[in-house]
């Protein structure tokens, strides 16, 4: 087990620096030029000149490759194009903040409920039920998630008024109105996702249902629910668990249009400013506080693969 | 894989050494929007029984008893059907549509009626200035079958041919490749394209090419897989034999027997594509003349009308491509079924 | 007419003042515009006053001035009190929540540098203007000058600072942070100084009086460093160009800023106990960024926010309709300019310009964009309810498609294919849209090309002036595009900026010598008389020429909940929250 999250955490590193690679090569080959963007399009050139040489932009490449990488290994990324004086980190760790609250309490709703969806699915498969679920899931998850955010927004949020309809979080808020806050926009995330989810869950445990040792273990006599926890759920599961691993990281990063309807400052709708802004060292960083949680979240959801199920801990290289 | 490994409950095909477990399962990075089928998108099924010595023999007679389940299948046709719709649309909107794509509603009187909810006059309503909503969709059609399609089907080639390169060779290309795949996997596609098309603009050809290569990779590791698993047949294995050349091996004996993935593949770009161009007009980027009728650019120009109860122009749009993705997603559907069968 | 005390003031006055005191006494113009008038001169509210009760209160042409005090003696108060609401009643305390545009420029709280609303907003909470807002939505002498007054040609123009103003720190606002600030604005080719001053135009001698002298006289100059001027925010002397407020937060102003996200633009203030306005009945302030105008309307609906800086008709219309939220729609100039670039391209013939401005529908755009709340344009941009305005000038454009084909034709041109360039900000796309629509009729193909608004200025707007030719300020902008302008209470930055030879934002590339010649004549003229003639020539020049249409002007919308009172808000994106109470 240690080797195998060693082994995985020495891949993710490679994968990262080629991640680092590719990022640099794109903001280098911005068109505009990020100095006079810095000085404001009416500045004389004396000042345009004076950033370039401070922020180092007519330095050679490879320096400037190099500067990046250490930006990545310290977590240090200088100042912000956009907000000066501000370390790009004091930007990037409170959207982080408010993006895990999001992403935390939208999953705390959305698993439950699809994990049951799917299994019940599963369970009646090919009934009227089985299809109703799986449809609504497919038609729910076709529609953008900020249509269906602007939707809920207006309809609870401004006409019922049951749920603050903007998610600016007071501060110094206690749990419970942070939570009420995030309800709308965490609404519009499981409507996105309980149809993935179920029928991610629903295909897993169809497979597990149908699997050899479900067959035996009922010719061995045990009850429906004894064999759906003891083997089934632990089989059927495995598919679900990767597959929010993963999504854990879209979740991050990929929420820009939820967050600008919400006006929630998370790091979606930091990423969309810094590229709108053509802050590169903010830009960068958010980027790869995103691919760094998504490494993260697929190695734990991996590693919870392997607590689950030893014979894929074999074959994942112990 | 993990396509492969959980499809059936066990772990199968591939080995060890393969470490991308968890982001095999496709849709990962990405919008739920592509994610829908992916867990249905088991390339290993396709190959269950092809312990067969003659394999090719009774492959052709496998095809043609696919073909018959198809098209006894109501969600291929149900889906099959809504797409013929769209493209009708798409290739005729001149004669569907009762307006043009840029004509304001005007009543008998000559005056215009902009904002207006749906009527006789303009069935799904008039949006901002005052065109005709129902005819906008119409015209609409054409860009996503346009664009969409074209972005998937570069991405499928692309990662048809990275796939084929890494599953048959193995060794130092398939991990280094591994790595850049993965790299490019690790990121919201959302995020890249926004990045990419913010440097180089919004045109077609860039928003098409950004899809197509923000695709390949994750095409590339279900071809990848498939082709892995072909490569331990004894058809490839005696062709080895025969002394062929890997690309003939690769082109013309492992490529055709992986033609019902690339087409599931193909089909689930598609729909995620419809998705992505939705989001990026919702960010401003989109190409072309901005007054041409676009769903995504629709939604984007008309989703604050909401708050003043003006939902039909940006909900109607939400629908057309809400029915295109589940008309797509039904065929996707009904190809892995039977392919599986 | 009371002509003993007519004649006292009279005596009592340099030529520029007499010469609008003489215009009033002889009806040449309405009370409401002498008020105005006398405003921008520097004319005290009391000697105005005294002079409306001399001439009797039977005028009445002015009929819509704001603050109707019932006739002749009170015009607006806008002398003294500053804005500070608290007088006798004292803090009421409480916080507000003002709903700001995001913002996309990347300067920061740079007063110099700044071009959105969302950041003059901001910034004009700490640091203030030389001259500020008045009741009636005009200037007055509501922020650091306490008075002002030209000298006989109208080139110098000397303020008398407010005593008891202070910085942060405790030391004075002195004539020579005036002076270090008009520097640094002529050196950044401010929009609305350039060519008006140069540097080193202020003397600083007396640390209470500012005098600035300008390049050449100018009737309107104390609008140039008004709050309409957006930029002109006075900073300390030692403040660097692009120092930024967070950095520095040491204003003269009612709020000190406590602390500013940069990313999303949330600035919170708390009251400024040293102003020398008094205390603010409100404790502290936060202004908070949405990325998106209607993101704010929802807030706004849902109550999320006080109040709302500004909102659009469509998509506004929940607001406009909701009983519990207080509209506030100051004087607005604000203007959508379609603008054709006059040297480069497709549109170089004034016959082609002058067609598709022809074949617009302008009272379907008003009607469509702004349900009526929007005034009809005619090419120039000159708002009909200036007194300078010459409603003789020139006829009314009404759509006319017979008369934009014969145009063309006689142009020798068979149809033209071309593209709109537009910023994505509020209704422009669509306003795109309905020319695009309007054109073709006459044989205009028209594409239209939106881009995010901060791309849009650079690529297509003004990419920046030619290095030989200095006729081109914006050389290669799109041949045809629209852009927006902000709230002016006289023309002179969309003639001086947009339409002047060299402009630095003339995306026509207009270069026309008459023109010049008439914008010199309209500024210099420190008479009333003077500036109507010039102004009407222009109007006609532009109407003819057509370097840019000018489709209508439109109400800005800002506004709160009926909870709140005292805010202020002008067009150019303040909210005045000094005297603002809640609850």
């Amino acid at each position: 087990m240690l080797r195998f999250a060693v082994r995985r955490a020495l891949l993710a590193i490679i994968t990262l620096l080629i991640l680092v690679a590719i990022i640099f090569m794109l903001t280098r080959v911005f068109p505009s030029d990020p100095a006079r963007q810095l000085a404001g399009p009416f500045a004389p050139q004396e000042r345009v000149d004076a950033i370039a040489a401070a922020n180092g932009f007519n330095d050679p490449l490879t320096t400037q490759f190099g500067r990046l990488l250490k930006s990545v290994v310290t977590f240090d990324y200088g100042d912000s194009f956009s907000s000066p004086g501000e370390s790009v980190i004091s930007l990037v760790v409170p959207a982080l903040k408010k993006s895990a609250q999001l992403v935390f309490f939208a999953l705390f709703l959305t698993l439950p409920i699809a994990i049951i969806g799917g299994i019940i699915a599963a369970r009646k498969k090919d009934t009227l039920l089985d299809r109703l679920i799986v449809t609504l899931g497919l038609a729910s998850a076709s529609i953008p998630e900020f249509v269906s955010g602007v939707l809920l927004q207006y309809i609870l949020g401004v006409r019922l008024g049951w749920f603050p309809a903007i998610s600016n979080v007071p501060d110094n808020a206690g749990i419970l109105t942070t939570l009420d806050y995030l309800v709308l926009p965490a609404l519009s995330i499981l409507i996105v996702y309980f149809g993935y989810i179920a029928r991610i869950t629903r295909a897993g445990t169809i497979a597990a249902l149908e699997a050899d040792y479900t067959r035996t273990a009922f010719m061995k006599g045990l009850t429906t629910s004894q064999v759906m926890r003891k083997h089934v759920l632990r089989n059927s599961l495995q598919p679900t668990v990767a597959v929010t691993g993963t999504q854990i990281g879209y979740l991050f990063g990929g929420l820009v249009g939820l967050e600008i309807v919400f006006n929630y400052p998370g790091l979606g709708r930091l990423t969309f400013t810094a590229a709108t802004k053509q802050d590169f060292p903010l830009l960068t960083a958010c980027v790869i506080t995103v691919a760094i949680i998504f490494m993260i979240t697929t190695l734990l959801a991996d590693l919870i693969i392997a607590w689950m199920n030893p014979r894929a801990r074999l074959n994942l290289g112990e | 894989m993990s396509d492969g490994h959980y499809s059936d409950g066990k772990y199968t095909g591939d080995e060890p050494r393969d470490q991308f477990p968890a982001a095999a399962e496709d849709s990962i990075v990405g919008a739920p929007g592509e994610a829908i089928i992916a867990d249905e998108v088991s390339p290993f099924h396709a190959l269950k029984d092809d312990d067969d010595i003659d394999v090719v023999a009774e492959r052709k007679k496998m095809r043609s008893e696919r073909r018959r389940l198809l098209w006894r299948s109501p969600g291929f046709l149900i889906g099959l059907f809504i797409v013929f719709l769209w493209i009708l649309c798409g290739l005729l909107p001149d004669l569907i549509a009762p307006w043009g794509e840029n004509e304001v509603v005007r009543l008998a009187d000559g005056s215009t009626i902009p904002r207006q909810g749906p009527s006789g006059n303009a069935y799904f309503g008039t949006d901002g200035i005052g065109n005709d909503v129902y005819s906008r969709i119409i015209y609409g059609a054409r860009p996503v079958l346009v664009v969409a399609p074209l972005a998937a089907a570069l991405s499928v080639a692309g990662g048809t041919i990275l796939g084929l390169v890494m599953g048959y060779y193995r060794g130092w290309v398939d991990e280094v490749l591994s790595r850049i795949v993965e790299a490019f996997l690790s990121i919201p596609v959302i995020l890249l394209a926004l990045m990419v098309i913010v440097v180089f603009g919004a045109t077609n050809p860039i928003i098409i090419m950004t899809i197509a290569i923000l695709f390949t990779p994750v095409v590339t590791r279900t071809i990848r897989s498939v082709v892995i698993a072909e490569a331990q047949l004894d058809y490839v294995t005696s062709a080895k034999l025969r002394g062929e050349r890997g690309l003939f091996i690769m082109v013309r004996e492992i490529l055709p027997n992986v033609s019902a993935v690339l087409i599931v593949e193909f089909t689930v770009r598609v729909g995620y594509a419809i998705f992505t161009i939705a989001t990026l007009a919702f960010f401003g980027l989109t190409a072309g003349d901005a007054t041409a009728a676009d769903w995504g650019k629709d939604i984007a120009t008309n989703y604050r009308l909401i708050q003043s109860d003006q939902w039909w122009p940006s909900i109607f749009p939400a629908l057309a491509i809400g029915s295109l993705v589940i008309g797509i997603n039904l065929i996707a559907d009904s190809l892995d079924k039977v392919a599986k069968a | 007419m009371d002509w003993k005390r007519l004649d006292a003031a009279r005596g009592s006055v340099g030529p520029v003042e007499l010469d609008l005191i003489e215009h009033y006494a002889q009806g040449k113009v309405s009370r409401r515009d002498f008020v105005r008038r006398g405003t921008i001169i520097g004319l005290s509210m009391p000697f105005m006053g005294a002079i409306i009760a001399a001439c009797g209160s039977d005028d009445d042409t002015g009929s819509s001035g704001t603050s109707g005090g019932g006739g002749d003696t009170q015009p607006p108060s806008t002398q003294g009190d500053g804005g500070g609401g608290g007088g006798g009643t004292g803090p009421t305390g409480g916080t507000l929540v003002v709903g700001i545009q995001q913002g996309d420029a990347a300067s920061g709280l740079d007063p110099v540098n700044m071009l959105d609303l969302g950041t003059y907003n901001v910034l004009s909470q700490s640091f203030e203007y030389l001259v500020g807002l008045g009741d009636d939505g005009n200037i007055a002498a509501t922020a650091l000058a306490e008075s002002w007054s030209p000298n006989e040609s109208g080139d110098v123009w000397t303020f008398n600072l407010r005593p008891g103003a202070i910085w942060s720190d405790g030391s004075p606002v002195t004539s020579a942070d005036v002076a270090a600030t008009m520097d640094r604005l002529s050196l950044q080719g401010n929009a609305g100084l350039s060519g008006v001053i140069g540097e080193g135009s202020t003397d600083s001698s007396d640390p209470a009086v500012a005098v600035i002298t300008l390049l050449e006289a100018n009737g309107n100059f104390p609008v140039l460093v008004s709050l309409f001027n957006a930029q002109s925010l006075i900073t300390p002397a030692d403040y660097t160009d692009g120092t930024t407020l967070d950095q520095r937060p040491e204003g003269s102003g009612a709020w000190v800023l406590d602390d500013w996200d940069a990313t999303t633009n949330v600035a919170k203030f708390s009251r400024n106990p040293n102003w020398w306005g008094g205390q603010t009945p409100l404790d502290s302030i936060e202004l908070r960024g949405f990325a998106d105008i209607s993101t704010a309307v929802t807030a706004m609906q849902s109550r999320d926010i006080d109040v709302i800086q500004q909102f659009p008709v469509i998509g506004g219309e929940g607001l406009l309709n909701d009983g519990n939220f207080v509209v506030l729609s100051p004087p607005s100039a604000n203007h959508r300019q379609v603008w054709f670039n006059t040297q480069q391209g497709q549109f170089t013939d004034p016959l082609v310009r002058q067609a598709l401005a022809w074949t617009l529908d302008r009272p379907q755009m008003v009607d469509t964009l702004w349900s009526g709340r929007a005034e009809i344009g005619n090419d120039h941009p000159v708002l009909s309810s200036l007194p300078f305005y010459d409603p003789d000038a020139v006829p009314q454009r009404v759509r006319d498609i017979e008369q934009a084909k014969a145009l063309l034709a006689e142009a020798g041109v068979e149809g033209i294919s071309t593209q709109c360039d537009t910023g994505d900000i509020q209704e422009v796309p669509q306003l795109a849209a309905i020319i695009q629509q309007n054109a073709a009729e006459a044989g205009f193909d028209i594409g239209v090309a939106t881009q995010s608004n901060s791309t849009f200025y650079g690529a297509a707007w003004c990419p920046g002036a030619s290095a030989t030719d200095p006729t081109l300020p914006c050389d290669g902008s799109a041949e045809f595009g629209i852009v927006d302008y902000g709230h002016r209470p006289t023309p002179d930055v969309y003639f001086g900026s947009a339409l002047a030879t060299g402009g630095v934002w003339n995306s026509s590339n207009y270069a026309n010598p008459d023109f010049d010649a008439q914008l010199s004549n309209y500024r210099t003229s420190v008479d009333v008389d003077g500036q109507k003639a010039a102004v009407g020539e222009i109007q006609k020049i532009l109407w003819n020429d057509v370097p840019a249409c000018y489709p209508y002007f439109y109400n800005y919308l800002s506004g709160h909940d009926n909870s709140v009172s005292g805010v202020q808000a002008t067009a150019l994106g303040h909210t005045i929250l000094s005297a603002a109470t809640k609850g």
